[in-house]
């Protein structure tokens, strides 16, 4: 009797043992290769993958930049892989069979905005910070500026030229990016945006206003080089333009109600 | 009719309460703005004496160590000025002659014993300190009383805007703009960035509207069966082009076609973004062969960053002597994540093609010029502008360094030549 229910016992536990583990493990990756420079979900278990087993020990973010890729890398050489810092499907397997992911743990942690680990071999529990974090955009900007400047740069761009075409969002944003090249302007995003004067929005308080998706992806574009003013450090609204000295300064072109000069 | 009454006294009652609150909340953040106000102006008067004094330290010197501190002086207290005048709510003209003499005071401090002989230095901070002198005199008499914080919005307003003010700042603007040309007159190599903004050396002969348009419609015939105007640039332009605008079924963008030659400079297009996904490597596929097709064939894939609903890519021209990446020769490619389509190109940089000399090149001992826990990853060769704006050939590291437990990765430039380290980029 005693050994049937032993028997019976220690099946019960391998059954939940494996019931467990294929939950923790039945969000595998997608078929996608994933490349320095990629984003998304499969990024986030990539990372979280590489976490558990010791070999990456950035931030989850979902971001494939170099603290990905050197780990990887790290991983393919140590299994005896091409070394080539891209999850391609081999890559994808082994890292599979060697790591757990626990899905739920890691998005409830990226979605309550929380600092948190991912490691093996310790309580999951153990390894999330106290308190309440502001939970960031995992939008990728060249690296010269931050989350903080895109953040801040659509609400200014949302704030000047919400009305106006596509394109005339772009130049705004371009404007304020050109500024901080300039001798002539301070050179960081927030020095040009609350240069007393410079932006209506600044004094009418409409940059507090919450940004659009357009005005997010227009300030991406101008940080990637898009530049539809054609190197204007000014623009202003010939309707509503007060000061007479604007419309000394050489003028480039039109776009919507703006006209962007030098 | 008691009730209606007491509902008024009482609505007027509240009324009253509630505007004095707010006043009072105005009253309290026009003073706090004032009191920063005051204090820049404050520190910007005071700075400035110290400025004036530092320049003045460094005519007791011929040699360049000899005022190093002065001159570490100078840099520092230019920026800091700079700081204080860009919070001010000063004359436009003023505040922006006012930054760039300052920014070229501090540089030129800054490389003073690098960049000039000694008699010249001294001759340009002679008469920067001269200058300087008067600067301050003029400061003085302009912010007279408003240091003591005592001001109002209004009143803050009208001593320090251009048009309001009794003050002459449009005067101490022009003054300004006079001692920058005489003191810090443009290099060669800034001289050269303007002629490089002005795409002089485009000798390409001019083409017509009609030609920019056959272009557009050549290289993006998805987009370019619906054009809504084709403009030319204002006479403000450094360099002129066609503006062409489309919309064509869910796409409206632009694209501005040089008059020179018919150069793209730049083209972006805003759509609805599909459900679908690409693989990156098909996409990227695809952009190298629109690229190809669109005649850049010298370029070399250099980066990518997804984001929600496109792919920024990143191509580099590869001159031929080194075969050497040239860096501000860039052409950068959005594409749509759902179907690989080209929504923008953006070859302003590109079109630029800078003048690159060659160069010796010597070679260095990595283990020695780094710290010993630094590894070199990879090493390319690349044309880079340095900060007197000359293209210089340098060797290209990507190292990294064990930061906290984590993996840093940094780009480090070093000149071929000077084994100067041009430039150090921090890696995402």
């Amino acid at each position: 009797m005693n050994k049937t229910v032993r028997t019976l016992l220690i099946g019960f536990f391998l059954f939940a043992g494996i019931q467990l583990s294929i939950s923790i493990d039945s969000h595998a990756f997608t078929d996608r290769e994933l490349a320095k420079g990629t984003k998304g979900d499969d990024v986030i278990e990539l990372q979280a993958r590489l976490q558990y087993i010791g070999f990456f020990k950035g931030k989850i973010d979902g971001n494939f930049g170099y603290q990905t890729y050197w780990a990887l890398r790290e991983f393919q050489e140590k299994y005896g892989m091409p070394i080539d810092g891209i999850a391609g499907s081999k890559t994808k397997k082994k890292l599979t069979s060697v790591s757990s992911y626990d899905k739920k743990f890691v998005m409830d942690n990226i979605n309550k905005g929380k600092e948190f680990t991912h490691y093996g071999g310790k309580p999951l529990s153990s390894q999330v910070k106290g308190g309440t974090a502001v939970k960031k955009p995992n939008t990728q900007v060249p690296s010269k500026y931050s989350g903080d400047d895109l953040k801040l740069l659509a609400n200014a761009v949302y704030g000047e030229s919400r009305g106006e075409p596509y394109e005339g969002q772009v130049a705004v944003a371009a404007v304020i990016l050109n500024r901080i090249e300039h001798p002539d302007f301070p050179n960081t995003v927030g020095g040009v945006i609350f240069q007393p004067g410079a932006f209506t929005a600044v004094s009418d308080g409409q940059i507090w206003l919450e940004p659009n998706e357009r005005a997010k992806e227009a300030v991406i574009d101008a940080m990637n080089g898009w530049d539809p003013s054609e190197n204007a450090i000014y623009y202003f609204n010939p309707v509503t333009a007060t000061s007479k000295w604007i419309w000394s300064r050489p003028q480039i072109k039109k776009i919507g109600m703006h006209v962007f000069c030098d | 009719m008691k009730k209606i009454i007491f509902l008024a006294v009482f609505a007027i009652v509240s009324l009253s309460a509630y505007s004095y609150s707010i006043a009072g909340q105005n009253k309290d953040l026009q003073n706090a703005l004032s009191v920063q106000y005051a204090k820049n102006i404050s520190d910007a008067s005071s700075k400035l004496r110290d400025l004036d004094e530092a320049v003045k330290k460094t005519l007791l010197f011929n040699e360049g160590k000899g005022d190093l501190e002065a001159r570490e002086d100078i840099w520092r207290l230019s920026s800091d000025i700079q700081q204080s005048v860009a919070s001010l709510p000063l004359d436009q003209r003023f505040s922006t002659t006012w930054m760039n003499y300052l920014g070229r005071l501090g540089k030129f401090s800054k490389e003073g014993d690098e960049r000039t002989d000694p008699a010249e230095f001294h001759k340009v901070m002679d008469r920067a300190s001269e200058n300087i002198e008067s600067l301050s005199d003029q400061w003085s008499i302009a912010t007279a009383d408003m240091a003591s914080g005592n001001l109002s919005m209004a009143e803050w307003q009208d001593r320090l805007d251009g048009e309001k003010a009794t003050f002459d700042w449009k005067g101490l603007s022009a003054s300004i703009q006079q001692y920058t040309e005489s003191d810090f007159p443009l290099t060669a190599s800034e001289s050269d960035a303007l002629k490089k903004k002005e795409l002089k050396h485009i000798k390409d002969p001019k083409v017509s509207k009609e030609e920019a348009l056959s272009k557009f419609k050549k290289l993006f015939p998805d987009v370019s069966k619906q054009v809504i105007d084709t403009t030319e640039s204002k006479p403000g332009a450094a360099y002129p082009f066609y503006h062409i605008r489309f919309a064509d079924q869910d796409s409206i963008g632009y694209i501005d076609i040089t008059q020179k030659g018919g150069h793209i400079l730049s083209f972006l297009t805003e759509r609805p973004a599909g459900l679908g996904k690409m693989e990156l490597e098909s996409v990227r596929a695809r952009v190298e062969t629109f690229l190809k097709d669109s005649g850049y064939t010298d370029v070399v894939y250099e980066e990518v960053r997804e984001n929600d609903t496109a792919f920024h890519f990143v191509y580099t021209r590869v001159e031929k002597m080194h075969q050497a990446k040239v860096l501000s020769d860039t052409i950068q490619v959005k594409a749509a994540k759902e179907d690989g389509r080209i929504l923008g190109l953006n070859a302003a940089e590109y079109i630029r093609k800078e003048q690159l000399k060659d160069q010796p090149m010597i070679k260095i001992n990595w283990k020695t010029f780094f710290h010993q826990n630094v590894k070199v990853n990879k090493q390319d060769l690349v044309y880079v502008e340095n900060e007197h704006g000359i293209q210089r050939l340098a060797y290209a590291l990507t190292v990294t360094l064990e930061e906290n437990e984590q993996v840093g990765t940094y780009v480090v430039l070093v000149d071929t030549e000077t084994k100067d380290v041009i430039r150090t980029e921090k890696q995402a």
